[in-house]
């Protein structure tokens, strides 16, 4: 896969270039980044360690509406997903996120919606140079130029930026905009080696997940799950913030005669998230809601996937209104075992 | 306020054997953040702090904590709750009592005189958080903050807490034990988040409303962060009939936020917590702010502040206006 370089002066026509696609970029809003799609000759905020909701809500939309249909017709009607995404600025952790639930989403059934938005999209990375308070990616096998789920990656050089397709797709956009990039040589690579490195000492948290995948079970009444969950205030923000987080409920809504059957983002922090039609739960309370945010995360998903669904970034750390912290929580679950 | 006095006398709250633990705040875990506590035993109270950080309002967990059926053969959990209060917080536990939602005799209420609280968002902005956990204190002109050795002032007109310019009742209007000496009520700032909003027309103010709306994520950390919003089965999780559909879209987004605030009219103690905790950054106070503001105004009630009081929207009196009725 080839390297090119581009200067500064040249973004705006890089981003220009990538305009004629359903472009999607971070934007800054208050005192948070968004990604959004990209309003004409609109510059992407590239300052920001991570986006408010990650951007899995381009691929995996909080509502997604599988078919409509008439309350008394026969005839369903499916929407169509065409538009080639392009999602510019993609922090890795969000990126290597997005290869953890295709493993979820192509497993017993392949999801059609998911996969397609999935081959419909292109990703180009950006890779950290100043990593978040609370990032601790390279503790769970990711980095801050980790190049997983990604097609092209960019890594901010000073002057230049360096662009390494990682793909065809990668390839495919340096082939698009080559009369705005140069050869990349060996010093370059050189230079991105040592920034990355150099980002990856500045993280700050880390967390050893050594043993956690097989020891949590062994834990399910440890006194530590109480402890942990009594502040929970049992809202969404730590799963809906999540880039890995990717339960989903599913509805008819009816208007009139018009009804349509949507999915939309659920989260096992919610009293009625596997509440039985009998009123029985078998997670009746924010104790084993909690118990079970972690298990999936670190156990369950490792059990069936071979990889923890917990790619660090930080957000449910930086947003829980109540200071609930998984790497605290994952110490005391290695205190524990 | 003395810790020293705080931490002994939560200590021998949680010693006593009619109580099941004291709700209180505690340092979190980096930056500027608080974590509430449930303290059982001395080593417990030993942490406690209460900081111009302490802007959770604990009355929450009054009525936040599962009803499980309790097992053949046990007894149900009778002893009682201790709950750290600030003013706001005290017109919630108030506010709960009104409504019977919760009972005197189950409580111990320590009342913590409250000088004001920092802005969180607003400090982290100015000095960014770190990893060690900051500690904020009260000084003369404002606050005095302590990170990584070295210490800053910060001007209380710059960082005191919206929801704290126009607080009327530092003091709580409910205790069973004072801790330290009755603040001084300040002046109070004019409440420009609501004005602003206000000075719009109609199709502007529906225009704000739908912008900040769009962003909402529905994680419903507004309802559940309410001391208010307590209602067992909350007309937003009913599925037959639906009411607000799962969808986020802007017309269910609307609905949502709406009915909660309509639903709090009256009920709203303005501690803040709904705007300090959405993710989304939706200036929620405004809403209830401003229906707080009405029924003042309008009829001369105040929730929060007289535990006999009759609930406002179950009560009635035949002078009530009803101009507002088309």
């Amino acid at each position: 896969m080839s390297a090119m370089l581009l200067n500064k002066e040249k973004w705006p026509d890089f981003v220009g270039k990538l305009a004629g696609k359903n472009l999607w970029v971070p934007r800054a809003d208050g005192d948070a980044i968004r990604f959004a799609p990209a309003a004409e000759g609109e510059a992407p905020a590239l300052d920001y360690s991570n986006s408010r909701v990650p951007p899995k809500q381009a691929v995996f939309p909080q509502t997604e509406t599988l078919f409509r249909f008439k309350v008394d017709g026969e005839d369903l009607e499916v929407p169509q997903i065409e538009d080639q995404t392009v999602l510019l600025g993609v922090r890795p952790c969000d990126a290597r996120a997005m290869t953890i639930i295709d493993k979820l989403f192509s497993w017993d059934e392949n999801d059609p919606y998911y996969l397609k938005r999935r081959e419909m999209v292109t990703m180009i990375g950006l890779a950290c140079t100043e990593p978040g308070l609370n990032c601790f990616c390279s503790s769970v096998g990711g980095s801050p130029a980790s190049t997983e789920g990604l097609d092209l990656l960019i890594v901010d050089l000073g002057e230049n930026y360096l662009l390494e397709a990682v793909t065809e797709k990668g390839e495919a956009v340096l082939k698009d905009t080559a009369d705005l990039l140069d050869e990349a040589k060996d010093d370059p690579i050189q230079q991105k080696e040592k920034i990355i490195k150099e980002a990856e000492q500045k993280i700050k948290r880390s967390v050893d997940p050594e043993g956690i995948p097989e020891g949590l079970p062994r834990l399910w009444e440890d006194p530590l799950w109480q402890r942990v969950s009594a502040s929970c205030l049992g809202c969404g923000t730590c799963t809906f913030l999540c880039p890995t987080c990717h339960c989903f409920d599913i509805q008819d809504e009816t208007e009139g005669f018009e009804s349509r059957r949507c999915r939309t983002w659920d989260s096992c922090m919610f009293g009625e998230y596997t509440l039985h039609t009998s009123g029985h739960n078998p997670r009746p309370t924010r104790r084993e809601r909690t118990r079970n945010r972690i298990n999936h995360k670190y156990s369950y998903y490792v059990d069936k996937f071979d990889v923890i669904a917990c790619v660090g970034c930080g957000r449910c750390i930086n947003l829980c209104p109540v200071n609930i912290d998984i790497v605290n929580i994952l110490g005391q679950v290695k205190e524990a075992l | 306020m003395d810790l020293e006095k705080l931490r002994e006398t939560a200590a021998e709250v949680v010693a006593r054997e009619d109580v099941k633990y004291l709700l209180g705040w505690k340092s979190g875990t980096f930056g500027y953040r608080v974590a509430p506590g449930f303290v059982e035993d001395t080593a417990g109270a030993a942490e406690l702090i209460f900081s111009p950080l302490c802007t959770a309002n604990l009355a929450t967990y009054l009525t936040l904590v599962e009803k499980l059926p309790v097992p053949r053969g046990q007894e149900p959990d009778q002893r009682k709750v201790a709950v750290m209060v600030k003013g706001c917080d005290s017109r919630a536990v108030t506010q709960l009592l009104v409504e019977k939602g919760i009972d005197r005799d189950d409580l111990i209420i320590i009342g913590c005189p409250c000088p004001g609280m920092v802005d969180p968002a607003l400090l982290a902005e100015k000095y960014p958080e770190t990893e060690e956990p900051a500690v904020v204190k009260w000084s003369e002109n404002g606050f005095l903050l302590a990170q990584n050795g070295r210490e800053t002032n910060l001007a209380r007109d710059e960082f005191l807490a919206v929801k704290c310019q126009l607080c009327r009742y530092p003091n709580p209007v409910v205790s069973d034990i004072m801790l330290g000496e009755p603040v001084e009520a300040w002046e109070l700032a004019e409440d420009k988040g609501v004005t602003e909003v206000e000075g719009k027309d109609a199709d502007e103010r529906w225009d704000f409303w739908v912008e900040q709306f769009s962003k909402c994520v529905r994680c419903y950390s507004c309802r559940n962060v309410c001391p208010l919003c307590y209602c067992e089965d909350c007309v937003l999780d009913r599925l037959n009939p639906t009411w607000v559909n799962r969808s986020v879209n802007i017309s269910e987004n609307t609905a949502f936020n709406i009915a909660r605030a309509f639903h709090l009219a009256g009920r709203c103690i303005e501690c803040g917590e709904c705007e300090r905790v959405c993710p989304a950054n939706i200036p929620l106070g405004r809403l209830n702010r401003k229906l707080a503001r009405e029924v003042r105004d309008k009829y001369g009630f105040e929730p929060g502040v007289d535990p006999e009081a009759e609930p406002f929207q179950a009560s009635y009196k035949p002078d009530d206006p009803e101009d507002f009725i088309l």
